[in-house]
Parts: C-alpha cells; sequence; structure tokens
C-alpha cells in the first residue's frame, strides 16, 4: 500500500506546485491573516496613550494573554492552527474534482487499496500544512512588534510545535475526508467548509482566550481540539522547556487531541472506504 | 478459456431501476466485442460492473477467469478501463500520466519507460510527451487515456465510448490503434458505443442493448444477413396498386408499400435486379426513382427495437452538447 500511497501523494503535491495561483494564495493567506488580524485586532493597541498606559498592557499580556510579550506572539499559535485546519478541510477537494472528471474510475480500477487513495491525500496535507506552518513561523518572527520565543525555546518545542498541529490536522482531515468521499459536486465541500471554518476558529481560544468569553462559547471552546493545540503551541512559545503544572496542562491537552485524531482516523477510514464507490 | 463470461447480469438502482437487465454473453479471448445501443441503454453500467466499479445485482461473471464478485483485486490487476470521459490528469505531463498508472499496476519503471515510449510512438503523441496533458487537444487526451489503459499490458481491455465527441478523421485514426491493440498485444477488447459504423468496422461480434436487455448478438455481417438482404425503394407513377404483381416477381422475397414507392426485399442484390427490370418493364411500368438500402446495423437496430438508433442519438444531442462543453470548460 505504501508505494502507491506515495505515488498517489507525489502527484497531488505536483498538482499543488504547478497551480501558481493556489500556491500563492496558500502561502500568501496565512501572512495576511496574521499581519492584519495581529495589527487590527491587537487588544493592547486598543488602551489609549496616557501615563502609566505601558504597564497596563503589559498587565493585559500577564494576566489575560498567558504572558505573552505582544499579541502577534499569542496569535501566532492560532493561526498556526487555523492554517492546518483549513488545509484539513480543502484536503479530499481532489477526490471531488477527480469524481466528476473521471479520474476517480481509473483509480478506483487499479489494483490499489482503497485507502491508499485518501491517505495520499492526507499525508500530502499534512506536508503542506507543514511547510507552510514553518513558513508562517519564520514570517511571524521578522514581523516588527512579531513573534518573540521564550529564552529556553529549544528544538523539542519545536518538535512539541508540530507534533500538536500533525494530530489536530489527522483529526479534520480525516472528518472533511468522509465528506469529501461523499460530494458528488466541489460545492458541498465549499458550502461545507465556508460556513464550518470561521465559526470553528471564533469558538476556540485561537483569536482570543477562553476565558474572556462569556461562559457558553467558553464551554465550547474548552471542548475544541483547536483550542487544544493552539493552547499547547501556546505554553511551548511563552514559557519554552515547561515542568510542572503547566506540563501535566500540556500531556493532557497532547493526550486529547491524540484520542480525537484517533477516533477520526478510525470512523474515517472506515467511511471513505465505504464511500469510494462508484455505483 | 474466455475472456468474459456474463450469465444473467442484473444492475437495479433503487428503487426498481434495471439498467442492466439479466444480460448473458461471452467474450472469446482476443476478440474485439461491442455493446451497441443508445445512451442509457445500460452500456456504460455494464462496464462498470465487468470492471468492479459498481456492485452486481443479480447474475455472475468472470473476468480472465476471475469471478468479479470474490476476486475483485485479481479482476483488477488483469483489465484496463479507459473510461468515457477523457480523465487525463492535466496538471501532469503525458509520460507522467502514463508513469503514474503504470506505477499503480507496479510495473517496473524501466520496463514501463520502454513501454511507453512504444505507446506514445504508436499513437503518434512522442513529441507531446512532455507537455502537461491540459495543453492536449480533445483527440490527443483520448489517445493518451487509450494507452494509459494499456500500459501494464491488461488482458482484457474496456473501452467505453472510445470515440465520442470525435471527428471522423480522428475517429477512423482511433479505429486503425484499436485494431493495432487487439492484434500486436493480443489483447481482448470490449467496447461500448453507439456509432453504428464503429461497431460495424472494429467489432467481430455485437451485441444490440436496449432497455437493459441485448436484443440481438451477432457479427454484424451476421446481423446484417438475418434481414434478409437490401432493399429496393421503386417510385412508380400513379395508378392502381401492383404490390402482388412486384411480389410473384423472381428475386423478390417481400413488397411493401407507401403510396407509389414500393419497397421490395431482395434475394440476392446483384441477380434479383436484373430480373426486376426486365419483369418491371414487362408490366409496362415505367420507374420515376428507384434506390437501394444495403442492409446496415442501422436497421438491424430497427428491426430488433423498433426504432431507429440515430433518432436516439439526436434526441441525446443535448446531452453530448452539454458534456462536450463542459469538456472545453475544464481544458
Amino acid at each position: 500500500m505504501m508505494s502507491e500511497t506515495k505515488e498517489l501523494m507525489v502527484r497531488d503535491l505536483k498538482k499543488w506546485f504547478r497551480s501558481p495561483a493556489w500556491l500563492f494564495a496558500s502561502l500568501v493567506q496565512p501572512v495576511l491573516w496574521l499581519v492584519l488580524f495581529g495589527n487590527a485586532f491587537n487588544p493592547t493597541s486598543m488602551i489609549p496613550s496616557f501615563p502609566g498606559s505601558v504597564a497596563i498592557q503589559k498587565q493585559i499580556l500577564q494576566s489575560t494573554f498567558g504572558g505573552a510579550p505582544n499579541y502577534i506572539t499569542f496569535l501566532t499559535a492560532g493561526m498556526l492552527c487555523f492554517l492546518v485546519v483549513t488545509w484539513a478541510m480543502w484536503a479530499g477537494g481532489p477526490l471531488v474534482t477527480d469524481r466528476s472528471l473521471g479520474y476517480l474510475n481509473k483509480l478506483l480500477v487499479a489494483p490499489i487499496s482503497r485507502t491508499a487513495i485518501t491517505f495520499s491525500l492526507l499525508l500530502s496535507s499534512i506536508l503542506k500544512g507543514v511547510l507552510l506552518s514553518g513558513i508562517l513561523l519564520v514570517v511571524a518572527l521578522v514581523l516588527p512588534g512579531g513573534l518573540v520565543f521564550a529564552n529556553s525555546f529549544d528544538v523539542v518545542d519545536l518538535l512539541g510545535i508540530f507534533g500538536a498541529l500533525t494530530l489536530l490536522s489527522v483529526g479534520f482531515l480525516w472528518l472533511f475526508m468522509i465528506i469529501s468521499v461523499r460530494a458528488k459536486r466541489f460545492e458541498t465541500l465549499a458550502a461545507i467548509g465556508s460556513t464550518l471554518g470561521l465559526p470553528l476558529l471564533f469558538a476556540s481560544s485561537a483569536l482570543l482566550p477562553a476565558a474572556s468569553m462569556p461562559a457558553w462559547l467558553s464551554e465550547v471552546a474548552g471542548v475544541n481540539p483547536i483550542s487544544k493545540a493552539a493552547d499547547i503551541i501556546r505554553y511551548l512559545i511563552i514559557q519554552g522547556s515547561i515542568s510542572g503544572t503547566t506540563l501535566t496542562t500540556v500531556a493532557s491537552d497532547f493526550t486529547y487531541l491524540g484520542v480525537f485524531a484517533v477516533i477520526c482516523t478510525i470512523l474515517g477510514v472506515f467511511a471513505s472506504n465505504h464511500g469510494l464507490r462508484v455505483e | 478459456m474466455n475472456a468474459i463470461e456474463a450469465r444473467g447480469l442484473t444492475k437495479v438502482y433503487p428503487p426498481s431501476t434495471r439498467a442492466v437487465d439479466g444480460v448473458s454473453f461471452t467474450v472469446g479471448s482476443g476478440e474485439i466485442f461491442g455493446f451497441l445501443g443508445p445512451n442509457g441503454a445500460g452500456k456504460t453500467t455494464t462496464i462498470k460492473m465487468l470492471t468492479t466499479l459498481a456492485s452486481i445485482t443479480e447474475g455472475s461473471c468472470t473476468v480472465a477467469g476471475y469471478d468479479v464478485k470474490s476476486n475483485e483485486a485479481e479482476v483488477r490487476a488483469s483489465i484496463g478501463l479507459v473510461p468515457q470521459d477523457a480523465a487525463a490528469d492535466g496538471d501532469l505531463t503525458g509520460m507522467e500520466n502514463l508513469m503514474l498508472s503504470a506505477r499503480l499496476y507496479k510495473v517496473p519503471d524501466e520496463v514501463a519507460k520502454n513501454r511507453a515510449d512504444v505507446l506514445l510512438g504508436m499513437v503518434g503523441l512522442k513529441d507531446a510527451a512532455g507537455r502537461l496533458a491540459r495543453t492536449y487537444s480533445g483527440g490527443m487526451k483520448k489517445r493518451l487515456e487509450l494507452i494509459a489503459g494499456l500500459i501494464h499490458k491488461p488482458k482484457v481491455l474496456f473501452l467505453d465510448e472510445p470515440t465520442l465527441g470525435l471527428d471522423v478523421q480522428t475517429r477512423t485514426a482511433m479505429w486503425e490503434y484499436i485494431r493495432g491493440i487487439n492484434a500486436d498485444e493480443d489483447t481482448t477488447i470490449f467496447l461500448t458505443t453507439h456509432y453504428l459504423e464503429e461497431a460495424d468496422s472494429l467489432c467481430g461480434r455485437v451485441a444490440i442493448i436496449d432497455h437493459g436487455q441485448i436484443k440481438a448478438l451477432d457479427s454484424p455481417s451476421a446481423l446484417k444477413a438475418s434481414l434478409g438482404g437490401d432493399v429496393l425503394e421503386v417510385e412508380l407513377p400513379d395508378g392502381p396498386d401492383v404490390s402482388t404483381e412486384l411480389s410473384s416477381m423472381e428475386g423478390v422475397s417481400e413488397v411493401s408499400r407507401s403510396g407509389n414507392v414500393y419497397s421490395l426485399k431482395l434475394v440476392n442484390t446483384g441477380r434479383s435486379l436484373q430480373e426486376i427490370s426486365v419483369g418491371l418493364w414487362g408490366l409496362g411500368l415505367k420507374v420515376i426513382d428507384s434506390r437501394i438500402t444495403k442492409s446496415s446495423l442501422d436497421q438491424v437496430f430497427l428491426n430488433v427495437t423498433g426504432r431507429s438508433i440515430r433518432d436516439e442519438v439526436v434526441d441525446n444531442g443535448d446531452a453530448v452538447v452539454a458534456r462536450a462543453r463542459a469538456e472545453r470548460a475544464r481544458s
């Protein structure tokens, strides 16, 4: 199964690199989000300048934004999560196109495993996600007033960031794959993706801390896997090498994401193999 | 061993559409076998069942010796499918399309490269092999699809409407390629078509399918012969009905009349014509106009289904236009 998965993954990556508009949009969109959202919604810049205002800004960042040195540092974690979830939503897109163009029939009559068809898209989406997340991190770092890592931030923390992003993305990838294998038209995917995308983001701690939300929304955000990943990444960026109670929180968030990914994978593999019939 | 054996093959789409209704036939190894029928007759559904794409509601079939229901994997490894739509990946080059197909069928790269070169040369795409398939014309895409289905040397090749939407010249060329594949590679070919000329020119045997059922099955020449010969139409001047006189003539097996035009079914076209002209002269009848209609598969179709396939094709013109439009939008 691995060789055909690789072939189909390479096909999807080639298609990505050969669609200049798509590639450009993928690279620029998260950067635009970070720059525009990070500046327009920056809570500390909403405090007018007066003697002592800087101290108040610092206090807000300390108490509400988990000790982040600035809002972009806080937001970067959320943007990384949003980026991989958005990719997960569209990962099954090629499947819908292949179905409508008749290419899927060729794959289905080939002596290859059904899982290879979905799994290849999953892997290529994770690769794209990792690449684009890396770019986003670099852009956030070079932005004026941008991302600041904790002094003790190291390679293990960096791996932790990508680990959390991968688990988050695997879960959402399989969930949306279930829809993609059944969708006969691209519009179905677009409608579901555009309806769920932003609400999923707003109902999480990706943009603002859950604590600052009304109780009901804060509870929704509390179970949203995006919040778990964003929180993990934030701890790693802001505090660096973690220990003690923070480590316990991060470990439990990781477990949550792991369980989410495993359940979605089981559901997704079963439902997508079943849905990949032509009839 | 037969390449395909189908027994009572049936596909019911819920709630109760019998798209294919108890179809039985066998295709010998090395044969070019055609399914001829109008759009919606059940041709594509039959291909889908034979190629494991759609489940079989009732009946059974074997392809390349393997049972389609219980040996899906072996069947898939033994067949090639060229779908109706030219489904080459536009973002890959011609060569990349072929190599991807080859790798999915586990053909070693070296073998696949050589074979791809030969096949590209065969269909005249060697120079275009390095170009993205989205820059190909419709005919080029069809040719690429044809050879992509062949890269792994399948025992049985399924062609679903291989020349749909192609111009006459390209169609004739495609027929040559298909004949070549059949002869050189000893590949059994199962094709569907609603073009009479295609079935007539390419297929060793043809099954005429309508409303999911096989209405006739034989070689094109035998099917035509079953009609009982060519038809001579003669237009005579106004006058009394001479049907009886005409039918008693030597060489005429049957006469029908529509106004002053009489249709005479001929026993043996060459000899009958002479005898009829002598007979008409003897009756003192002056022929205003005459023409011979050679037996054709269209007439066979008319005979077994009660309507002309050409009418069906015109009726379905909108669907063809819509598909062509979609094709253009894609490329």
